[in-house]
């Protein structure tokens, strides 16, 4: 036994597989350890919050205030001059403030913002021009008055008459220790409901992992021990049991996994009845491989043997077959746990996955994803860490399995 | 070298036991593709014969196959190419989903957005109605009809005909036709003749273009509900008394034939009628002798020559559309539309240019079922009425399209000016709850009894545990993730809420049967009978008692006081007087929590891209068109106006 774990660790690919496995194991239990906020609870008012550190801006204002002469790396009137703008601008002054082209010089800021002041008018309606090219004029102009304005925003609170007091200036030199007021930070941003995303996706994995175990080692108990009677026992047994896999196998096993779903209703699908369903739905293709190991197995010399010791059926199959498919088994569960986890992300992306507010998922995080477009809003932190956690769960278990098949089956072994 | 030969042998041997079990399964049933592409397995001795005979078999149907679809293709494109030039034709999302059933306004399910929307509003481009509702300022413009009014005791509604409206086959709308649609829909019991029937007695020709609609009168000699039947000249399209006669012939008036005759050869008044109409798309085309140019009229024909609307999979298609400029007018809900011109810079524009980005008037709102043991007590209803988050919903559940409830404090109104007139806020104040007042709908169960002793986390009514099943239909995002949030807010104050979002059609039987514990529709929006289409829509204890109800009050809620001020509004007419009532409707819904609004909502979405036509409605261009997509009610006028980008 102790020799066949060495093995195994000896093979590249498992540890590789290995490594990677236990390191989101590992994330799933350290985590929670220091963030212990509840992972369905929904901070962000908005959709899709971008990663970062959000700091309070109240108490931005009101803190102590730093003075540091900071260089400055652009002025504020070339960051909205970009080259496009510039285009824009030239192109309102000819065709809707009637300018003379050799009037215009883009490379001009200051005297392309002085044409522009004396020649736009926000509450002018041009003609010539769609409703969203004015609007779009309306925000550059606004954006020129920011970048023109001196530099100083005034912090004014409203006295006991109710008129406003000045009570502060903030000046562009003005900056604030980051360490001195209350900020949180979202590594990867926030979902639609305004949940933190990194914290949902540990809950999420730690809940697809559970589900995907529980579907795995359901379906591989009822794979082999199936598989186990119909091997050993053969003639009407064998003929009862593989009539029953056939059935299975011939109707697509997710059509049938979503019909249960369907009908378990939503009310009872928690993790662990997920976890169920998924594996009774998922074992056919054990029942059908260890039935044949076995078949192999049962006219060696040593079952010969057992048999004519008189050992019950029991003794036989737990001692002198068991241990010669364990390896596979174990492999065939690997398997399994990856498949379930998939399962479950195609359920949940379906609306039968467990309930929203009670547990996360990736299947739901995707589902969520999916409703409000984040995949077309750009809002890549929603969707695409899921996709990778997902993919690498499933890659890390099948490497595993193909680690431990190349140590344990005599062909592939080099 | 070894292992090599091994695999390409087994993917040999694969491939040829494939193909030998096709060969079993006989030539007709066989998977082309599959055949067609394993012919290296044909050196397999014992199965080439039988292998090449289903090969060329297939080889022949595919190709059979290929050349149809090429043909229909080329068929296809070339419609395309020279029936709908993309500057002649303006592009709708959002509206119509699946293939359309039929043309027929006495259908319950034609599933033909673009012809066939009749409500308070209904859509102007096939079929007409008499008048043209305008949200903007809640009145009614001329149509079919150039004017009307009622006698003095409001029993006899006066209409006139505008002597210029044709059918598109050239003959004169005539008094008759309206007369003999409106029987026609009480003979055949449509949904339209069911509903109006209670209201309406019958229609009287006077002349040719005059007719007299005489309301039913209640046992005080007044009109049961002169508002309904006002509402009736801008809901229910006018159709042809000789069309109709030709239908029922070919029906042998019999009343379901009726109303499942699928009218494609429908004679119509409208601006536009049908063009293609398939499972891929539905296009109108405008009818260049519309009446319309009539000076009496609009003086000109409509703008764009086509009318289209490619059936799209899904919201998402829809939105790559329109942000691709493959879409005019897009009635979908869009996360974020703000991004689309801020951040992509594309040329779209909504109603409002700020949040809520359009013209809200509709009260998406969750109903209890009254008649479940829990949810009959209203201290319950209150107590998760308290504890939702309703800044949530409308900050991330509809993507702050929505006013909140501290700018629009709520009642049996919806957020337009002229509805709140209706209303004294000021008497409603004491009633009003915090945001996510989870503290004070905890106090509140308490305080009624309504506590955990079971230890399990869930409060117990009667020994049974308080939980309950929230539905709505599936895919609708905005509603699917408010009712989440209305979860969570159930989990804070210890009642067991779970969401349940099935298929629409099984939402809607458990709706429209009352076999629910909570779930959403929306109000009725703005209409000739607003704000009391809204009061009904909350506690009219008729719609409750219909065997099949999509009116309102799905909770079955019953109130007396509530009832009689239902029958006192429609015949009263000083504003006091109703303001009174709506205020004490407003005072009884707060208390009683029947049901609970979630959110304002547009009554359709509105975004419009400007890469082929502009000059659409907005909110600030003072032409008193509404933001109904250029398509209902008066909103229809925008399609007159539209101006290609130069």
């Amino acid at each position: 036994m102790k020799n066949t774990i060495k093995q195994i660790f000896h093979s590249g690919k498992f540890l590789f597989g290995f490594v990677i496995f236990l390191f989101i194991l590992l994330m799933c239990i350290i985590y929670p350890i220091f963030v212990t906020a509840d992972p369905l609870q929904m901070i962000g008012q908005g959709n899709f919050f971008k990663p970062g550190t959000y700091v309070s801006v109240e108490e931005s204002t009101l803190e102590k205030s730093y003075t540091l002469q900071l260089p400055k790396q652009f002025s504020k009137l070339d960051a909205v001059l970009d080259v496009d703008t510039r285009a824009k601008i030239q192109e309102f002054l000819i065709k809707q403030a009637g300018v003379a082209e050799s009037e215009i010089d883009v490379t001009d800021a200051e005297g392309l913002v002085s044409l522009w002041q004396a020649n736009y008018d926000p509450n002018t309606k041009y003609s010539g021009l769609t409703s969203a090219k004015r609007k779009a004029l309306k925000r550059l102009d606004s954006d020129i008055k920011a970048a023109m304005k001196d530099s100083g925003v005034i912090v004014a609170e409203k006295n006991e008459e109710g008129e406003l007091e000045q009570s502060k200036v903030i000046k562009d030199t003005d900056y604030i220790n980051i360490n001195d007021v209350t900020k949180k930070t979202f590594i990867l941003g926030t979902d639609n409901f305004g949940r933190d995303v990194l914290t949902e996706l540990v809950a999420a994995t730690k809940s697809s992992l559970k589900i995907g175990l529980l579907a795995g080692l359901i379906a591989t108990a009822i794979g082999l021990l199936l598989g186990l009677l119909a091997g050993y026992v053969g003639g009407l047994v064998d003929n009862i049991i593989i009539f029953i896999t056939n059935l299975f196998t011939v109707i697509p096993s997710f059509v049938i996994l979503i019909l249960i779903s369907y009908s378990v209703g939503d009310k009872a699908r928690g993790i662990i009845m997920v976890g169920v369903i998924i594996g009774l739905t998922s074992w056919p293709w054990t029942t059908r491989s260890v039935r044949s190991q076995v078949i192999s197995l049962r006219n060696r010399d040593h079952v010969n043997l057992s048999k004519l010791s008189g050992h019950s059926m029991f003794r036989i199959i737990f001692t002198d077959i068991l241990p010669y498919i364990a390896s596979y088994v174990v492999m065939a569960m690997i398997l399994q746990i990856s498949s379930g986890i998939l399962a479950e992300a195609q359920l949940s992306m379906i609306g039968l996955g467990p309930a929203t507010t009670e547990t996360a998922t990736l299947g739901l995080m995707m589902q969520w994803a999916m409703q409000y477009s984040a995949h077309l809003n750009g809002s890549w932190w929603a969707y695409f860490p899921v996709v990778i956690l997902i993919a690498l769960i499933s890659f890390s278990l099948n490497l595993m399995n193909t680690g431990m098949d190349q140590v344990f089956n005599p062909q592939l072994r080099d | 070298m070894k292992r090599n030969l091994q695999k390409v042998m087994s993917l040999l041997s694969v491939s040829a036991l494939t193909l030998s079990m096709m060969a079993g399964c006989g030539g007709s049933s066989t998977d082309t593709t599959t055949t067609t592409e394993t012919p290296a397995a044909t050196e397999e001795a014992s199965v080439e014969e039988t292998a090449e005979e289903t090969t060329e078999e297939a080889t022949e149907e595919t190709e059979e196959a290929t050349e149809e679809a090429t043909e229909e293709a080329d068929d296809t494109a070339a419609a395309d190419a020279d029936s709908t030039p993309r500057n002649e034709t303006l592009y709708f999302a959002g509206q119509q989903w699946g293939t359309i059933n039929d043309w027929n306004p006495m259908s319950a399910n034609s599933n033909n957005a673009m012809a066939q929307t009749q409500n308070d509003q209904s859509r102007e481009l096939v079929y007409e109605t008499l008048f043209m509702f305008n949200m903007n300022d809640g009145k009614l413009y001329p149509l079919l009809g150039s004017e009307y009014s009622w006698d003095d005791g409001q029993t006899e509604l006066t209409v006139k005909l505008n002597p210029d409206a044709k059918w598109n086959d050239g003959t004169q709308v005539t008094a008759e036709d309206v007369a003999y649609t409106y029987d026609t829909h009480v003979k055949y019991q449509s949904s339209t003749g069911a509903d109006f029937s209670t209201y309406i007695d019958s229609f009287e020709v006077v002349d040719d273009t005059t007719v007299v609609i005489h309301a039913k009168l209640g046992d005080d000699g007044k009109a049961i509900n002169p508002l309904k039947v006002t509402n009736y000249l801008a809901q229910v399209y006018v159709m042809q008394k000789a069309y109709l006669q030709t239908v029922e012939e070919r029906c042998g008036e019999d009343p379901d034939a009726v109303k499942q005759d699928s009218m494609e050869d429908c004679v119509t008044s409208g601006p536009y009628k049908n063009y293609i109409a398939n499972d891929q798309k539905v296009v109108l085309i405008r009818d260049d002798n519309y009446w319309g140019q009539a000076e009496s009229m609009w003086g000109k024909l409509p703008v764009p020559k086509y009318i289209a609307h490619t059936i799209y999979k899904d919201n998402a298609a829809g939105q790559v559309a329109l942000s691709q400029g493959e879409v005019d007018v897009c009635q979908q809900f869009i996360t974020d539309v703000q991004n689309l011109w801020l951040e992509d810079d594309l040329p779209i524009s909504t109603w409002l240019d700020d949040a809520p980005y359009g013209m809200c008037a509709v009260m998406p709102s969750m109903f209890f079922n009254v008649e479940k043991p829990g949810l009959d007590q209203k201290e319950v209803r209150r107590a998760i009425a308290m504890a939702v988050d309703y800044e949530q919903i409308i900050a991330s559940a509809m993507s702050g399209q929505s006013p909140t409830f501290d700018e629009y404090p709520r009642s049996v109104v919806g957020p337009i000016d002229a509805e709140r007139e209706y209303v004294d806020f000021d008497q409603l104040e004491d009633l009003q709850w915090s945001n996510a007042d989870v503290e004070g709908a905890n106090a509140l169960l308490d305080e009624a009894g309504i506590v955990d002793t079971d230890g399990d986390g869930i409060r117990e009514y009667n020994g049974e545990n308080l939980s309950f099943k929230a539905e709505c239909p599936t895919g609708w995002s905005d509603w699917n993730a408010s009712m989440e949030i209305v979860a969570a807010a159930g989990k804070n104050i210890g009642i067991d809420i779970t969401t349940y979002f099935p298929e629409a059609s099984s939402f809607y039987d458990d709706m429209t049967t009352c076999n629910f514990d909570i779930c959403m529709w929306s109000s009725p929006g703005p209409g000739m009978m607003n704000p009391y289409s809204k009061a009904m829509f909350y506690f009219s204890e008729e719609y409750a008692k219909l065997a099949s109800n999509w009116s309102g009050n799905f909770g079955h809620y019953m109130n007396d006081d509530a009832e009689a001020i239902l029958e006192a509004i429609p015949t009263e007419t000083d504003k006091d007087k109703l303001k009174e009532y709506y205020t004490e409707l407003s005072k009884i819904l707060l208390d009683e929590c029947p049901a609970v609004a979630l959110m304002y909502r547009p009554t359709l979405f509105y975004a419009v891209n400007e890469s082929v036509w502009t000059n659409y409605p907005a909110a600030d261009d003072g032409r008193n068109i509404p933001p109904t997509d250029c398509t209902d009610g008066y909103g229809i006028a925008a399609l007159y106006e539209l101006e290609l980008v130069e």
